[in-house]
């Protein structure tokens, strides 16, 4: 777990080696003096913590960023924006606006397709994310072909976040969404895309908890357990 | 500058034999102006206004279009002959600018756009003379050439302008008040005695605006009845040219209501 | 690049939390973002931060000759121009509506409002003036930039000393701020800027100092620039919900004593900073 910088080697190596996001193997042998390297080296090309799974054989760059970039089988909220043809154009917050077909949904049918309106919130997962193809969603999981929580998200409320803190709360280790969750009921779908849908039964509550989360993510401040404890308090929160 | 010229001399008479809340004469020209769908033109005293409405007609560019509403676009064009001095204004000008944004953000609530989504409404704003109240003018001659287009209002927007002489308000400004005194002008929907428009770009005292901002609001009330009058008279004029056959009881009576 | 509008959850949410006079940043109705403002090394540069809408504002002085028309003023000018730093909204070259709005708002309010006393930027009449120049440069929008800039640009222009200069005969001598201690410039009344939300439900009250969702969904801006003497310098509604005249002279209201809060805190923090200044007398 070492800070590492952009353009810096990696001693990465085992047999079956699969590099995460932020790492990359160089085409042709590394020329650079002080590498005793044989092969194709290793480099990272992201600013960010190095972390590699427990026998070696993965390993990743873990680092913060506000926009997202699409891989496959990520659960994301997004955005409809328009109606294309047969299906929806959704905004994700990536470069492209990714396409949600019409019958992508549990139970869909040529004649009984959803209704959605422009500036509905849906909560999907993204079937495919190629750097040459524009994305595409799905409303439904992929193996059980049933929505399992994806589709419309009503009511509610939207809250941005960096994307390394839609990664902490999808960590069923972390502690803010148990802790609010004692203190209030709360409903809560976190896309991977650095948003956040909460809903709760009152008003406050919903505010509380967008503040909660806007004071606990890493690029705001990074709040601890206390800290929240203590801010909660303080907002008065029955 | 000032002191060359008398504001408000002791007999209570301005610089152009006005009194202190009098308005400067109006005259309304409703008919039509070339391909426009709906054309006006007003003149407050010398200042004369020039608005041609087209619309609601298929967006120029897909960018602009607004998917459950239609998109107002406003130009404003001085003409370079329309002051003292000749000077040609280009269109890239921030005052000219902010003069169309003011007008597009005026009527925004009082057309009905909902009607008609995806598509535009283009308002062609020229202005020939230019006297003191140049967006009082362009705000009444918009609101003439929309009800002459026949694109459906809420609700007539009258504007009039004001200012304050040390502590003596007055109203409806020309070029020469204007430069010396604070002023405001304000738009006022005349059913409902709501302003849509306040702007005010002088130092006023509290207290004096309060007082000059009452007088502004209720002398639209005389301005919508000149409007109206102009566009009954256009309407009369349009219905007895449609055709003898119709009969025009019922219309009469529901235009003598307002 | 227009973003795209707010989905409908955030827009529903907001209009109900704000029926309740509940904001989404736990603030009050008519509470304003506590103003930070940061000294630059340098007289006349300051930072103004209204939560995270960031605005930079700078003032220099140069001397020039003065135009024929007007030999006896100096001349202020302000230059102001959003970049796409400050939101993706914002395209460089072409002047958005909302720019063209900002920028014409912070003329009236920093220059025609005569804040600047102009005729003691005269030096030699008809030959050697003082030419002030405001550049603001707005870094961030999360909202109501507008008040933001306003208040950057007036306390740069108070926080800006100018250099003492010696007149003999017609030679002009400008004397280095380490040789003799600049004088601040003559400023006649601080204007402070105070904008207003509404929205097109009427049982919604008016919001002082929008956040950027709040300004986004609103369907009118109220702008009250007035100074802590009960003078209003401009007052801008453009367009917008008609309000009647009684809601608008509460507004003004509001506004004034605001504004006599903002001008103790701002005396505060440039007394604070003045102080940390070395100024020695030889």
């Amino acid at each position: 777990m070492s800070i590492i910088l952009p353009g810096e080697h990696v001693p990465a190596r085992h047999v079956n080696l699969k590099l995460g996001p932020g790492l990359l193997q160089l085409s042709s042998p590394d020329k650079r003096r002080g590498i005793a390297d044989e092969g194709l080296g290793i480099i990272s090309t992201k600013a960010g913590t190095l972390h590699h799974s427990t026998n070696q054989s993965k390993w990743w760059i873990e680092n913060n960023s506000r926009r997202y970039v699409p891989a496959q089988q990520e659960s994301v909220i997004g955005v409809i924006i328009l109606r294309s043809g047969e299906g929806f154009r959704v905004d994700i917050g990536s470069a492209h606006t990714a396409s949600l077909d019409g019958l992508a949904f549990e139970g869909a049918t040529k004649r009984n397709k959803p209704n959605l309106k422009i500036g509905c919130l849906v909560y999907a997962r993204v079937s495919l994310a190629h750097k040459d193809m524009e994305p595409e969603l799905e409303c439904f999981d992929a193996q059980t072909r049933k929505a399992e929580g994806f589709g419309e998200l009503k009511e509610g409320f939207l809250v941005r976040c960096s994307l390394k803190m839609s990664r902490l709360l999808l960590d069923p280790k972390h502690f803010l969404l148990p802790l609010l969750g004692h203190r209030f009921p709360l409903e809560a779908a976190v896309g991977m895309n650095g948003r956040i849908w909460v809903n709760t039964k009152e008003m406050k509550h919903t505010i509380a908890a967008t503040r909660c989360i806007e004071a606990v993510d890493p690029d705001g401040g990074g709040m601890d357990e206390r800290g929240v404890k203590e801010f909660l308090n303080a907002l008065d929160v029955e | 500058m000032g002191s060359r010229v008398e504001i408000l001399n002791e007999g209570g008479f301005r610089s152009d034999g006005r009194r202190q809340y009098e308005l400067r004469e109006v005259t309304i020209d409703l008919s039509q102006q070339g391909q426009a769908d709906g054309a006006a033109v007003i003149t407050h005293g010398l200042t004369r206004v020039m608005v041609s409405v087209f619309g609601p007609r298929e967006a120029k560019s897909r960018s602009q279009t607004i998917h459950d509403r239609a998109n107002i676009n406003v130009e404003v064009a001085i003409s370079p002959f329309s002051a003292g001095e000749r000077r040609k204004r280009s269109r890239g000008d921030k005052r000219i600018l902010e003069m169309a944004a003011t007008i597009k953000s005026t009527f925004e609530p009082v057309v009905q756009t909902t009607l008609y989504p995806r598509s535009q409404i283009d308002v062609f704003v020229q202005v020939l003379q230019q006297d003191g109240g140049l967006l009082q003018g362009c705000i009444n001659a918009t609101t003439l050439a929309l009800v002459n287009a026949g694109i459906p209002l809420l609700d007539f927007v009258c504007a009039v302008s004001g200012g304050v002489y040390s502590t003596s308000p007055m109203l409806d400004l020309t070029l020469l008040e204007e430069n010396d005194l604070p002023n405001l002008t304000v738009a006022v929907m005349p059913k409902t005695g709501k302003s849509t428009l306040v702007t005010m770009e002088t130092r006023l005292h509290v207290d004096r605006f309060e007082e000059i901002f009452k007088l502004v609001c209720s002398a639209s009330h005389a301005l919508h009845q000149e409007m109206k009058d102009a566009v009954r008279v256009r309407t009369t004029s349009l219905v007895t040219a449609m055709g003898t056959t119709q009969s025009n009881v019922g219309g009469d009576t529901m235009m003598d209501e307002s | 690049m227009r973003p795209p509008s707010p989905s409908i959850p955030e827009k529903e949410f907001l209009f109900a939390s704000l029926k309740a006079s509940l904001r989404l940043d736990g603030r009050q109705p008519l509470q304003l973002r506590t103003p930070e403002l940061t000294f630059g090394p340098e007289l006349g540069w300051v930072e103004c931060a209204l939560g995270k809408t960031r605005v930079l504002a700078q003032v220099d002085a140069k001397m020039v000759k003065p135009p024929p028309e007007r030999p006896f003023e100096g001349m202020v000018s302000i230059h102001s121009e959003i970049s796409p730093i400050a939101s993706p909204e914002y395209e460089f070259g072409r002047a958005s509506e909302e720019e063209v709005t900002m920028t014409r708002m912070l003329d009236k309010v920093l220059r025609r409002s005569d804040t600047i006393d102009k005729e003691s930027l005269c030096v030699i009449a008809g030959q050697r003036v003082w030419h002030v120049r405001l550049a603001i440069h707005c870094l961030s929008d999360e909202g109501n930039m507008l008040d933001c800039a306003c208040l950057a640009g007036i306390v740069a222009l108070r926080h800006f000393r100018r250099p003492e200069i010696e007149v003999v005969g017609d030679e002009v001598t400008i004397h280095d701020p380490t040789e003799r201690a600049p004088i601040p410039l003559a400023i006649h009344h601080s204007p402070f800027c105070f904008t207003f939300a509404f929205f097109a439900d009427t049982s919604i009250p008016p919001i002082l100092d929008p956040s950027h969702l709040e300004q986004r969904l609103s369907a009118g801006l109220v702008s009250i620039a007035l100074n802590a003497q009960r003078e209003i310098c401009v007052l801008q509604k453009l367009g917008g919900v008609p309000l009647a005249p009684d809601s608008i002279l509460n507004l003004v209201e509001i506004a004034v004593s605001r504004a006599k809060e903002l001008d103790r805190l701002v005396d505060d923090k440039l007394k604070v900073d003045w102080s940390g200044r070395r100024v020695e007398f030889r």
